[in-house]
């Protein structure tokens, strides 16, 4: 939990308003957060990977009761990432061991669909032994400054975790970007193309490539 | 010529791969210039390079020592420090680290900016009235990295996680307020007439200019603190 320890790394964002803010701002976030809260995965399932919100103290808990989800004038939570991967060699040696007594005891080797099916065996039952490898990432949320910040290093979970959000709470956040700060500030666009004699060439503003919508 | 080998050149004919003559249809790209369109690509996305414009012109700004932006009516001092991570489009180089305390200040490091390479990573640390903040930021997206905090002053718990947010907001807000005096100036004719140049002289090592126009923003902030007062 890097709000509570350890290393402070996170992105910026701004929390824009919505059109028709709730009344209710806590029982809001309690239910949005509810809605998408985590599922462990279903070893039974092929899915290999789960995603939901938790409580920031309790990474198994998503009750998201008023007091173990805001501190003053934050609001408190983590996201949780769950995949479960059956190690291939782990696989492989598994499916050796089953080729060997398969052939002592048939006096034969496998056809390919006695092999396939053997193969979906084995993989259910390295599943179900796996131990699933967990993230928890947290957010803080500044209700009177509406400042978000999501920690974690990776840009792809941060994109991942603003998608869960903009979902989970129908919000629309804003990554502090000197050119998001450019455009909240009022500042002209057009007096903000690059500048060649520093970048050694002229570039076409125009040319911009927009940020992958989050 | 064997059948298979007929029916190669066939199913490639069939793709597009090749065309009557059996030459390909498509010239394959050069691996420089797909390398050089990647950069380029980076540094339009979402107008990167005014993250990476930035973090130049406080390197630059950050120089003389001065503070650079008054948050909070406290100055806030800025020094780059150890690693830092330069990019750019123009020549055969795309990308260039340097490491060492001073690297950031050193020749090398201005006459790589001098040839179209830009900010894109630095270690930094603020120092705003007695706390001292450092962090790595990146310039496309201005997150914090493995940011230091100054030492917490609550005891309980509780208190503590309350200050380490305020904290990381402060940092947070500092950064912002450092875009925000960028962005003005960026904006206005100043920056190609005034400030442009004089970066470029800095980035020649002439010390003169940097003097200069350090005096000249010095004077600004003075003029900027009172018309406020």
């Amino acid at each position: 939990m890097p709000v509570l320890r350890g290393a402070v790394t996170f992105s910026r964002f701004r929390v824009e308003p919505t059109k028709e803010a709730p009344s209710d701002i806590k029982r809001w976030l309690q239910r949005g957060l509810k809605a998408h809260a985590f599922e462990p995965i279903d070893r039974k399932s092929e899915d290999d990977r789960a995603a939901g919100f938790v409580e920031l103290e309790n990474a198994d808990a998503v009750d998201f009761a008023v007091s173990r989800l805001f501190y003053g004038e934050y609001a408190l939570f983590s996201f949780r990432i769950d995949t479960l991967k059956v190690p291939a060699p782990a696989m492989k040696q598994e499916l050796a061991k089953w080729t060997t007594q398969f052939e002592a005891e048939n006096d034969r080797p496998p056809s390919r669909g006695e092999k396939t099916q053997a193969k979906g065996q084995i993989k259910q039952m390295l599943r179900n032994r796996a131990t699933p490898r967990t993230s928890v990432l947290d957010v803080s949320w500044n209700q009177t400054t509406q400042q978000l910040q999501i920690w974690a290093a990776s840009r792809k979970v941060v994109e991942e975790i603003v998608i869960a959000l903009e979902n989970a709470l129908g919000l629309k956040l804003v990554g502090l970007t000197p050119a998001a700060i450019a455009q909240l500030s009022g500042i002209d666009e057009g007096a903000l193309g690059p500048t060649a004699e520093l970048i050694g060439m002229d570039l076409p503003a125009t040319g911009e490539v927009a940020h992958v919508e989050a | 010529m064997s059948k298979r080998e007929q029916a190669r050149i066939e199913a490639a004919f069939a793709r597009g791969d090749v065309g009557v003559d059996g030459g390909a249809t498509e010239e394959k790209q050069d691996e420089a210039e797909v390398e050089k369109g990647k950069a380029r690509e980076a540094l339009l996305r979402g107008r990167a390079y005014l993250g990476r414009e930035f973090l130049t012109w406080m390197l630059w700004r950050s120089e003389s020592g001065d503070a650079l932006v008054e948050y909070e009516k406290s100055g806030v001092n800025v020094l780059f420090m150890g690693r830092v991570t330069l990019r750019g489009v123009a020549g055969d180089v795309t990308e260039m680290n340097a490491k060492g305390t001073l690297a950031p200040y050193s020749t090398q490091v201005k006459h790589a900016l001098d040839r179209g390479l830009l900010v894109a990573q630095a270690r930094v640390r603020f120092t705003h009235a007695e706390k001292e903040y450092e962090a790595t930021l990146d310039s496309e997206f201005l997150d914090v990295r493995a940011a230091k905090l100054p030492a917490l002053m609550s005891e309980e718990e509780d208190d503590q996680l309350t200050e380490r947010l305020f904290l990381t907001e402060q940092l947070s807000a500092m950064v912002d307020a450092l875009v925000r005096d960028f962005l003005t100036i960026r904006a206005s004719k100043t920056w190609s007439k005034q400030v442009v140049p004089a970066m470029k002289e800095w980035m020649r090592g002439d010390e003169q200019g940097a003097d200069a126009l350090s005096k000249a923003a010095r004077a600004r902030g003075r003029e900027a603190r009172a018309a406020r007062n």
